[in-house]
């Protein structure tokens, strides 16, 4: 497959939680084009800026944050709903599987073995995985985290 | 606001109740907590409290409004369980209409209760089929070939049937995860001669587990300094998460 058309396999990724989630089948379109922009974007920031993984996932979710605000105040929606179902392809399950899946490894270790490798890999993990999650969270919060609305 | 004047005087505690109501709404269908304090607030205002302050917490929400010389608190429990976005999303739209002087309180109470009754838009069925294709999605996307997307549908399919089943019967969240990463990872590994990357398939079975909604929500609690809420929603993604791994584990004792 040509590696540009693997990225429109972002929207069923995404539509099935988007069902999940209850979005309504109105918005079920726009939640998969915004999953394919937001993913398609962070390739292009990796693969053409040189960018890492957490740059380029915090430059998507920013593009995923306002775009979500911004249709979603157009359609009178939670802005949430597209921003939250558009980011789940760039969730770092992988990360996350791996890091405790290797943890769990240390229950397999001979008596003395020591499990350096084991803990310094999972620990890579854990951390790539929480900036990614950070990085998607302040890109989705980023509308509201710059324009706060005054209590009234 | 105008609206308020409109209005005839409620007394306190109704006041209260609908607020609470749409509060406990917001925060069962996936809101954050400053949405859920947000909206419980805006409705107190637009109908005639003079102050309302709030609590939400990850397992109860409550307020205190003030009147006059009138006081009224109240609290619900409010459990977490998932995210339902056209929930969050007619709630907003009551709230501005509200706000606006287009809905009288009886309008309010009916479509608050009309929201909490109505079913899910999506069958389980064509629920558990899209979000097994999610999974065989992802395998594609962490460059697996056709057939690699075909056994991680079908694998990912199966472990959401039975993380509904479990679900259905009230188990806890670490105890569904277990079994239904067991059950996807177990179908792939069993799957994976017919594929060139089964790795690429195995990784991507688990993912429909993956707690999306919590982990963001939390990072976001943290980011807008609700420090316990976004602490309480990231641990219960890592117990998730542990309950994946612990399920994975097995099955590949399994499968080798």
């Amino acid at each position: 497959m040509h590696a540009w058309l693997i990225e429109l396999w972002a929207a069923p990724a995404a539509l099935g939680f988007a069902l999940l989630f209850n979005v309504p089948t109105r918005a079920l379109a726009a939640c998969g084009m915004l999953a394919i922009l937001g993913h398609a974007c962070r390739k292009l920031v990796m693969d053409v800026g040189g960018a890492d993984i957490v740059f380029g996932t915090l430059i998507a979710a920013l593009l995923i944050g306002l775009v979500a605000e911004w249709w979603g105040r157009r359609q009178r929606d939670v802005p949430l709903m597209y921003a939250i179902t558009a980011a789940i392809p760039m969730v770092p399950g992988t990360y996350m599987y791996k890091a405790v899946q290797g943890l769990l490894g240390i229950a397999q270790l001979q008596a003395n073995a020591a499990g350096e490798e084991i803990l310094v890999s999972a620990g890579v993990n854990i951390v790539k995985a929480s900036m990614i999650v950070l990085a998607l969270a302040f890109g989705i919060a980023a509308p509201h985290l710059f324009w706060p609305k005054k209590h009234h | 606001m105008l609206a308020i004047k409109a209005l005839p005087e409620l007394p306190l505690t109704e006041v209260l109740d609908l607020a609470l109501q749409a509060g406990l709404l917001v925060h069962l269908s996936g809101g954050d907590t400053d949405r859920a304090a947000d909206t419980m607030r805006r409705i107190a205002l637009a109908l005639g409290a003079a102050r309302a302050d709030t609590v939400v917490s990850s397992l109860n929400i409550g307020m205190t409004i003030e009147r006059g010389t009138e006081r009224d608190t109240a609290f619900r429990r409010a459990p977490h369980v998932g995210a339902n976005f056209a929930n969050l999303s007619a709630i907003q739209r009551l709230l501005d209409e509200l706000e606006a002087g287009q809905l009288d309180v009886i309008a309010l109470r009916n479509a608050l209760d009309h929201i909490a009754r109505r079913k899910p838009f999506h069958s389980r069925t064509l629920m558990a089929l899209l979000i097994g294709l999610s999974c065989g999605a992802f395998a594609a996307l962490f460059g697996g070939d056709f057939a690699a997307v075909l056994i991680t549908t079908l694998g990912g399919t199966l472990g959401v049937a039975v993380r509904f089943l479990l679900l259905a019967h009230g188990f806890k969240p670490v105890v569904f995860a277990i079994c239904a990463s067991f059950t996807a990872l177990l179908v792939v590994g069993l799957l994976r001669s017919l594929t060139a990357t089964p790795d690429a398939a195995l990784a991507a079975s688990v993912l429909f587990l993956i707690p999306g909604v919590p982990l963001i929500n939390g990072a976001s609690d943290m980011l807008a300094a609700n420090y316990l809420n976004g602490m309480v929603r990231l641990t219960m993604s890592a117990m998730i998460v542990i309950g994946i791994a612990i399920g994975v584990s097995i099955a590949l004792r399994f499968v080798g």
